[in-house]
């Protein structure tokens, strides 16, 4: 089945986020709870986990692209 | 609630420090306060080259570290103390929980600190004290500056006067606002070292318990300080940009485009009638991004104004 990884919601006033790392290269392995990616929004940087293990199937966010919260940024195959 | 005297003031190692403790004590509140020697700190993912100029910085002898929280870039000198706050928080995090212990400290010691914007303290509106966070899991860190007698002119000159235009990219601006000095604000006058005790003994109360590192800590820490001081740390977190400076070089027009990805320098372009734009071209193609390897390069296209052409790459 295919997840979609999504911006989360970091603060009450949060729109937008930064995707300012990937910690996992497509077609890499994630487990549920290790991080996947980093976040900054209002000087926090935040790393997000996977919530269900799969493989990290397609990057749909490059490094540093800002992303409206829920908005897709991954999917995982689980 | 654990704490740690820190004595240190070498920025490398207080940045690994905190990352140590961040890393391996996961579930106690805990607060220290140190100082770091004259340095520039910028964000996670922030463009050094857009924030400061690096020449400048190497010219005065201050370092540049990249720390691994979000925000802007800040100058530390003698007269500006740190601290670092590192608790447990579910759900949003709320910027107002993590300065509040700060600003009661220092209302407790007769000092009008108020929040500001999103997670500044300020007196009067003018900023005492800028913070940036770092969560992992349930886990927050917050740490944030205290200028206390803090050269507010070279901060000035260093953090805000002059940003880098030249240069296109994403990642994170830092803010531009007034600053002062908590020492206008003393009810009676203080050294720094006391006004540091008096606040952390406000915050902390009595029962903290002190962390002790053993020499396996320390080994881990200095494995930690290895990584802040590397260039992959430093400049490999640099977002992709391009950039683009032109001006006059040896009397007559030049002008210096590259792009840079992964600190990595790419389509790298300099064109002056004073440089072979082929030999330039290749020279510069997958070169780090590193001033003594840049000033290197300009050297050997230009033995004799090698440090002029320097100055258009950044």
């Amino acid at each position: 089945m295919q997840k979609k990884l999504t911006m989360p919601k970091l603060r009450p006033e949060m729109e937008k986020g930064v995707l300012c790392a990937w910690l996992k290269e497509e077609g890499e392995k994630v487990e549920a709870g290790e991080p996947v990616f980093e976040v900054e929004t209002d000087k926090v940087v935040q790393q997000i986990e996977a919530s269900e293990s799969g493989i990290l199937s397609k990057q749909l966010a490059e490094e540093g692209d800002e992303i409206s919260v829920f908005d897709s940024v991954g999917i995982i195959d689980t | 609630m654990l704490t740690i005297t820190n004595s240190s003031k070498d920025p490398f190692y207080n940045l690994a420090l905190e990352e140590y403790i961040f890393n391996n004590y996961t579930e106690d509140d805990i607060f220290f306060m140190w100082q770091d020697e004259p340095s520039v700190i910028v964000g996670s993912y922030q463009n050094i080259l857009r924030e400061v100029s690096v020449l400048d910085l190497e010219k005065q002898h201050i370092p540049i570290l990249r720390r691994m929280t979000g925000g802007g870039t800040v100058y530390h000198d003698n007269g500006n103390i740190n601290y670092t706050y590192i608790t447990t928080q579910a759900g949003m995090i709320d910027y107002a929980d993590c300065v509040k212990p700060v600003i009661d400290g220092l209302n407790a010691l007769g000092i009008p600190a108020h929040q500001n914007r999103t997670c500044d303290i300020a007196i009067n509106g003018e900023k005492i004290s800028g913070s940036a966070q770092r969560m992992v899991r349930k886990r927050l860190l917050h740490h944030g500056t205290l200028l206390f007698s803090s050269d507010l002119d070279r901060l000035f000159t260093i953090t805000m006067k002059d940003k880098n235009d030249n240069i296109q990219s994403k990642g994170t601006l830092s803010a531009i606002c007034p600053v002062t000095n908590i020492i206008e604000y003393l009810p009676k006058p203080l050294s720094i070292e006391d006004f540091q005790e008096n606040l952390q003994n406000q915050i902390l109360g009595t029962g903290a318990t002190e962390i002790t590192l053993n020499e396996n800590d320390q080994a881990e820490i200095r494995k930690l300080r290895d990584k802040y001081m590397s260039w992959e740390w430093i400049w490999q977190k640099t977002p992709p940009f391009t950039y683009q400076k032109s001006g006059t070089f040896c009397n007559a027009p030049i002008a210096v485009r590259y792009s840079a990805k992964k600190g990595i320098l790419y389509d790298v372009e300099i064109h002056s009638q004073h440089i072979n734009f082929q030999q330039a071209a290749d020279l510069f193609e997958q070169s780090k991004l590193d001033l003594s390897l840049l000033r290197e390069k300009c050297h050997l296209l230009t033995s004799k104004n090698g440090d002029e052409l320097l100055t258009f790459f950044t």
